[in-house]
């Protein structure tokens, strides 16, 4: 055996009680072992060290990134930006066919491998798989003006909905959305792609409540609705906002159903067409209030989709909400009038700035 | 309506890097950047030279921070401005340039000493490592992280790296760590 492979063996337990007996007395006896094998702590500590320090280092470049603008996540767009002047249109447009194809295949195949109850496989989950577009989107992504340099974004692995709790800056989406995520985004035509931590989720209901770091860009926050944890009634008008595409979608139906998929009394059935990307978007009643949160729609039904109800969600959060969070996020059933009396385009107006398009990027 | 922004106090900040809080280093590193900016900026430094300094200042901080025993003996404020100021002489004397500071009149200076000297004594051996792993290259450098730093099992490895089996794994990973050690002490 060689001696690094007895070094690795000692270092990391493996060794029997004899064996590790026997190489602790050739450590005393052996000066050559016993300087081999502090050379090797050495280098191992030192390669740790040198690991973790990267990672600490590219962790404060990202920050900064995020904080201040600039680089990181970001690549220049020279290449692409001629490219794309000269082929924009077709470009655009052969891209949106493959979108179209792809998100197809992806809501007829995709289980997601998340489980929702036993017959979980024949819900779809509703997030845009973007991986497979990477080719064509990096040419149609939007070049956005920061520090007088065109610049655009990597495209991110995943994209849906979510929408703001409170003024404070918590926002919910589905968890089956930012599972295994390495960082996740979010944006819309007020804000600024920010950053937004994972602060808690819920599997069993796939909820998650993410937090957006950046405290300036929610100085001004009033969100307008509320929520509503009656249950709401068949037939009851209802419409959702979300980013089953990067511009914002407005569906509207009614609910059809107290029960979801399998009769899961936790979820409405809802006759709003909902599409990849629609997960994680709210579900509000004519008045304004938030009655539930897209889950997921039945593989190819059409105008079939299911929400968590909000009373669901309620609950669920203040059971999960730690010391520390309990305090900027205690959830609790509340009308507000200010949506009421308001047409329906006015009432998006206003619900617009606190509906979000986030952008999961995966590990690996 | 505008509400206030969250303030950590240096109490709050030196617990949460000590706790490994993501959120409190992030918070940690837009408190201070711009006094950091400004002083390099005033003392001949580019934004990215600023950046750089200050990144490296949050470092030792935060390496300092997490040494058991460490005591914040001034402002936090105090130190980070005391640390980016000795890191950004160095680097002047390094470029060859002597230079009169421009100080900040209302800053303060802390002894750090004690901390710096441990800190670029690491600093050091990570240069030396970083250069080491740049020569070794790939698949080595994977090989060898997954192994040592992410723990991963030699049959893990195997599969990853399409060896036939977890011996050849082990072959591959010796003579890499070989290579490696020799890169690395070498430099010493």
């Amino acid at each position: 055996m060689r001696s690094t492979e007895l070094f690795d063996d000692y270092q990391n337990g493996l060794m029997s009680e004899a064996e590790r007996r026997d190489f602790e007395n050739r450590l005393g006896n052996e000066p050559i072992l016993k300087k081999a094998y502090e050379e090797h702590l050495q280098l191992i500590q030192t390669l740790k060290m040198t690991a973790s320090r990267n990672q600490l280092k590219q962790q404060l470049k990202d920050v900064h990134a995020e904080s201040f603008g600039g680089d990181a996540r970001l690549f220049s767009m020279k290449g692409q930006e001629t490219f794309a002047k000269k082929h924009g249109k077709t470009i655009a447009v052969a891209a949106s066919t493959a979108l179209i194809a792809v998100l197809s295949t992806v809501a007829a195949l995709s289980t997601g491998g998340y489980l929702l109850k036993q017959q979980s496989n024949q819900i779809t989950d509703l997030n845009r798989v973007v991986m497979e577009l990477q080719a064509s989107n990096t040419a149609i992504v939007e070049g956005i003006t920061r520090n007088n340099k065109k610049i655009a974004y990597a495209p991110a692995n995943l994209e849906g909905s979510a929408f703001a709790l409170n003024n404070k800056g918590y926002i919910l989406t589905s968890f089956h959305m930012v599972k295994n995520a390495d960082s996740i985004f979010i944006q819309n035509k007020n804000t600024e792609r920010t950053l937004a931590k994972l602060i808690m989720s819920d599997v069993k209901l796939d909820l998650a409540v993410l937090k957006i770091e950046n405290q300036e860009l929610i100085q001004n926050w009033q969100v307008p609705f509320g929520i509503k944890d009656k249950v709401t009634d068949i037939g009851e008008k209802v419409f959702t906002l979300g980013y089953p595409r990067n511009e914002m979608v407005y569906g509207e139906g009614s609910i059809s159903s107290l029960s979801g998929y399998s009769n899961d009394t936790s979820m409405y059935q809802i006759s709003i067409p909902v599409n990849p990307g629609n997960s994680g978007g709210p579900v509000l009643d004519e008045y304004g209030n938030i009655i539930g949160v897209i889950r997921g729609k039945i593989s190819g039904a059409e105008a079939t989709g299911f929400a968590i109800k909000a009373a669901e969600i309620i609950q669920s959060i203040n059971a999960l909400a730690t010391d520390s969070t309990k305090k900027d996020l205690s959830l609790q059933a509340s009308k507000r009038t200010t949506l009421k009396n308001l047409k329906r385009s006015e009432q998006i107006k206003r619900i617009n700035p606190y509906v979000f398009n986030v952008l999961v990027y995966k590990k690996d | 309506m505008s509400r206030p922004k969250v303030q950590f106090s240096d109490n709050e900040f030196i617990e949460g890097l000590r706790a490994g809080d993501n959120i409190m280093l992030a918070a940690l590193y837009k408190k201070y950047y711009n006094i950091v900016l400004k002083f390099i900026v005033n003392n001949n430094g580019s934004e990215e030279a600023a950046q750089d300094i200050y990144q490296e200042t949050v470092i030792a901080l935060y390496e300092n921070v997490r040494k058991p025993g460490f005591e914040l003996n001034c402002q936090l404020q105090t130190y980070i401005y005391s640390v980016a100021r000795r890191l950004w002489l160095k680097q002047l004397k390094k470029n060859g340039k002597t230079f009169l500071f421009k100080e900040e009149e209302e800053e303060e200076l802390a002894d750090v000493n004690e901390g710096m000297a441990w800190h670029e004594e690491k600093e050091i051996h990570i240069q030396q490592m970083n250069k080491s792993l740049l020569e070794l290259g790939e698949p080595c450098v994977t090989l060898i992280q997954d192994f040592y730093v992410h723990k991963k099992s030699m049959d893990e490895i195997a599969e990853k790296f399409g060896y036939t089996n977890a011996d050849n794994a082990k072959n591959q990973k010796y003579k890499c760590l070989q290579r490696l050690k020799k890169m690395f002490f070498e430099k010493q």
